[in-house]
């Protein structure tokens, strides 16, 4: 008998009866249709249409990330379904656990390794792919949903990555899970600590931090409840919504959004020219996550220790961020409300475009000057923070620069912060420039209450109600550059303007001992911060929102979401330069803003 | 229909009944039903995540002999409680920030507990100085047995200045 050759074995295997029911399709001729029912008629690949337009190939427009996220995500599936088999979600075991997948267990270490790398990066992508999908405009019509749904994923995408790592039961599991949960705990309403939750008879004991824990501090409940989170309830949920995500995809006509007006582009059959990138792509990522992995470990602090928290306590990069965000804002307003509203926020950015057809398919920088400015703003803003939180904070949450040392001893102590506006129901009193120290002016009884209301009131009714008014106001067509330049020298004023007011206050306690000293740092603040908040809430909107066609509701909601992300930048600047802790407070109902 | 009904029917309910139960009114309550369902699952599925018994240390323990402790702070990371003894007697500060419930830090050459968290700033009666937190650390009740051992309640808590430094959260011993 011959031996056959490499061609005739295959051949004698493609055309068996047991190939043939597995793959359909008949003769590979490379035809067109041949490529065509290639991807048609394969369960993996028939997410992708047939053919596809040029552009959505085309690496610098998509960089992949919508898929490379997808990918990640399979990679953390493998790499934890692994990992479960060696980890026990007890309180005395999974630390012990920990230990021997990273010295005992064959390859523990790296399955860790590639899990928490995965996970850091599926973070990283999935932002960047937001961000891209934005400069693009391809959450227009018809793709606001899938936009929404988008969000969602990405919040899953950090609901996963806070989840998982309580798992370890190290110093950073546990103190990252406690601060993050006693967010939950200053919810309004639903948390003991939150605003107006003592009216409704909410404690520690029954509320969102308690349902979250499984008891009132994080313990063997919280360990058990956050594994199955992580290893169960969210991936399920997360994986359903990919469905849907992936579904609308095909549904709303694939990435590479038609360009308005031009006539139907030229289109390139998927296979074999996508589906090579696609692969490509994901080996090229895993290649470097594998090495990544093999050459830097995953962090495990010491075992969990609810007596002593590490010093510093950082979270990972991604929630630093909202970390510093903690130190300028209640956890109320930080940890809840802010994070709600920027989800809301982004979810409703489809649905407050004046015009859905502009900017759509490319990246539409000069098309779309006012909605490119305020997305990046709030971006960079974010990264900001993030980048102070990671470099510039050491021990007791300090202000370090990245090249000082990290010396506690001669580290000046933080400065006393006094309030703007205070109502003391106990004993029915406002006041105003107060502190610990300082009593500042005190009105007393109901009118001191009602004053200190009324001053609150016209304080944020002036800045949301001005910053929806005057805009609108604005008459003529101001150049912009003029007018940016304009706004500049104002602000400029307006610091030495308040120079001169702080000079002839100071004799008054309330500022001598508040504000201390008004110098130059002080103007560069003011003047700075004055003018970024004006040109992104005045001279951008009325040049470019005032003739839009945007409905009253859709400008209202879209000037609410620029002020209030202003706003956070305002109330830093009080609190960095001013050392102003709270601009109205109510501690009576747990209530500062 | 209501009409047709009273002569065939003897009582009540049943005419109530017939008169009244239309296609229409049958799928509006169907669907009541199961919007009540669902709403009970929800109340169910909240009620179910909240445990009834908690395996959790007691929030009465002892600390030792009273007398033991010197002036100013001794910390004790096990039960997470600062006991601070002043001119008037002792207290008990509950180690946990305001703020966010981290475990501050005692710096003696400043006399400042310091969050390593968020960064706030406590002094030795427990009140804010800087930082983010919105209020002054929590007191302990205290409590001395006849054995002379200090007992620290953490059920009982208070941190408004004039209550918490009287009664059994400002303890002469």
């Amino acid at each position: 008998m011959n031996i056959p050759t490499l061609k005739e074995a295959k051949d004698l295997l493609v055309n068996s009866q047991v190939w043939r029911s597995m793959f359909r399709g008949g003769t590979w001729k490379d035809t067109s249709r041949d490529r065509a029912q290639h991807i048609l008629g394969n369960v993996w690949l028939h997410l992708h249409p047939a053919r596809i337009r040029q552009r959505a190939v085309r690496f610098t427009y998509t960089w992949g990330l919508g898929g490379l996220s997808f990918g990640l995500f399979m990679i953390l599936v493998v790499t934890g379904v692994l990992l479960m088999f060696y980890y026990r979600p007890a309180v005395e075991l999974a630390y012990r656990d920990m230990k021997d997948l990273e010295f005992a267990v064959s390859l523990g270490m790296f399955l860790r390794n590639l899990h928490r790398w995965s996970a850091h990066a599926m973070v990283l992508l999935v932002i960047l792919h937001m961000v891209r999908v934005f400069l693009t405009g391809a959450y227009k019509t018809p793709r606001e949903f899938n936009w929404g749904v988008g969000v969602v994923l990405l919040v899953l995408t950090l609901f996963l990555s806070f989840t998982g790592y309580l798992l370890p039961w190290d110093q950073l599991a546990i103190w990252a899970v406690t601060v993050g949960t006693n967010m939950a705990s200053s919810t309004p309403l639903m948390g003991a600590e939150g605003p107006f939750s003592n009216l409704v008879g909410v404690t520690a004991s029954n509320d969102a931090r308690f349902a979250l824990l499984g008891g009132t501090t994080v313990g063997a409940n919280t360990l058990l409840r956050f594994y199955v989170l992580h290893c169960v309830a969210v991936p399920v949920l997360a994986g359903i919504l990919m469905i849907v995500h992936f579904w609308r995809i095909r549904k709303d006509g694939f990435s590479a959004a038609p360009l308005p007006g031009d006539a139907p582009e030229k289109k390139m059959e998927v296979w074999p020219n996508l589906v090579v990138r696609e692969y490509l792509g994901a080996i090229l990522m895993l290649a470097f996550l594998i090495g990544w992995s093999v050459l830097v470990n995953a962090p495990l602090e010491e075992l969990a220790n609810s007596g002593v928290t590490p010093n510093p306590s950082k979270a990972p990069w991604y929630f630093l961020g909202l970390q510093e965000l903690l130190v300028y804002f209640d956890p109320w307003l930080a940890g809840v409300l802010l994070p709600g509203v920027i989800t809301m926020g982004l979810m409703a950015i489809p649905y407050l475009d004046p015009d859905p057809k502009n900017g759509v398919g490319f990246y539409s920088l000069k098309e779309r000057p006012f909605a490119n400015s305020v997305f990046l703003f709030g971006i960079v803003m974010w990264f900001v923070l993030i980048v102070i939180g990671t470099f510039m904070r050491g021990p007791n949450w300090a202000f370090y620069w990245p090249w000082e040392s990290w010396d506690v001893h001669n580290k000046v102590p933080p400065p006393r912060t006094w309030n703007l506006i205070m109502v003391d129901f106990s004993e029915l009193s406002g006041h105003f420039f107060t502190s610990q120290k300082v009593p500042g002016l005190r009105v007393a009884g109901p009118l001191g209450v009602a004053t200190a209301f009324a001053a609150a009131g016209a304080l944020f009714g002036a800045y949301f109600g001005g910053g929806l008014l005057f805009p609108k106001l604005v008459k003529g067509d101001w150049p912009l550059k003029k007018s940016i330049g304009l706004t500049a020298m104002g602000s400029v004023l307006v610091g030495v303007l308040a120079k001169a007011a702080h000079a002839f206050l100071f004799r008054f306690d309330f500022i001598s001992k508040n504000i201390p000293h008004f110098g130059l740092t002080e103007i560069s603040y003011l003047a700075f911060f004055l003018f970024v908040v004006l040109v992104m809430a005045f001279i951008l909107p009325q040049k470019f929102l005032r003739k839009s066609t945007l409905s009253p509701l859709q400008y209202g909601t879209t000037m609410m979401l620029l002020l209030m992300m202003l706003g956070v930048v305002l109330k830093m600047a009080a609190r960095l330069g001013f050392n102003i802790k709270y601009l109205f407070s109510l501690p009576g109902l747990n209530l500062n803003i | 229909m209501a009409d047709a009904s009273p002569s065939s029917e003897p009582s009540g309910p049943v005419v109530f009944l017939k008169s009244e139960l239309t296609r229409r009114s049958l799928l509006a309550g169907a669907w009541g039903a199961f919007g009540a369902f669902l709403v009970a699952s929800a109340g169910g599925a909240a009620r179910f995540m909240l445990p009834n018994v908690l395996y959790e240390p007691s929030q009465r323990f002892k600390m030792g002999k009273v007398k033991d402790f010197p002036l100013g702070v001794t910390i004790n990371k096990e039960q997470r409680v600062w006991v601070v003894r002043d001119e008037k007697g002792v207290y008990a500060l509950w180690a946990r920030c305001t703020h966010l419930g981290c475990t501050p830090n005692w710096f003696p050459a400043e006399v400042r507990f310091k969050c390593p968290c968020h960064g706030s700033n406590y002094n030795l009666d427990g009140d804010v100085i800087a930082g983010p937190a919105p209020k002054p650390l929590w007191r302990c009740a205290v409590d001395v047995t006849p054995e002379g051992d200090l007992v620290v309640d953490k059920s009982q808590m208070e941190n408004r200045p004039g209550f918490r430094d009287r009664g059994s959260f400002h303890v002469m011993a």
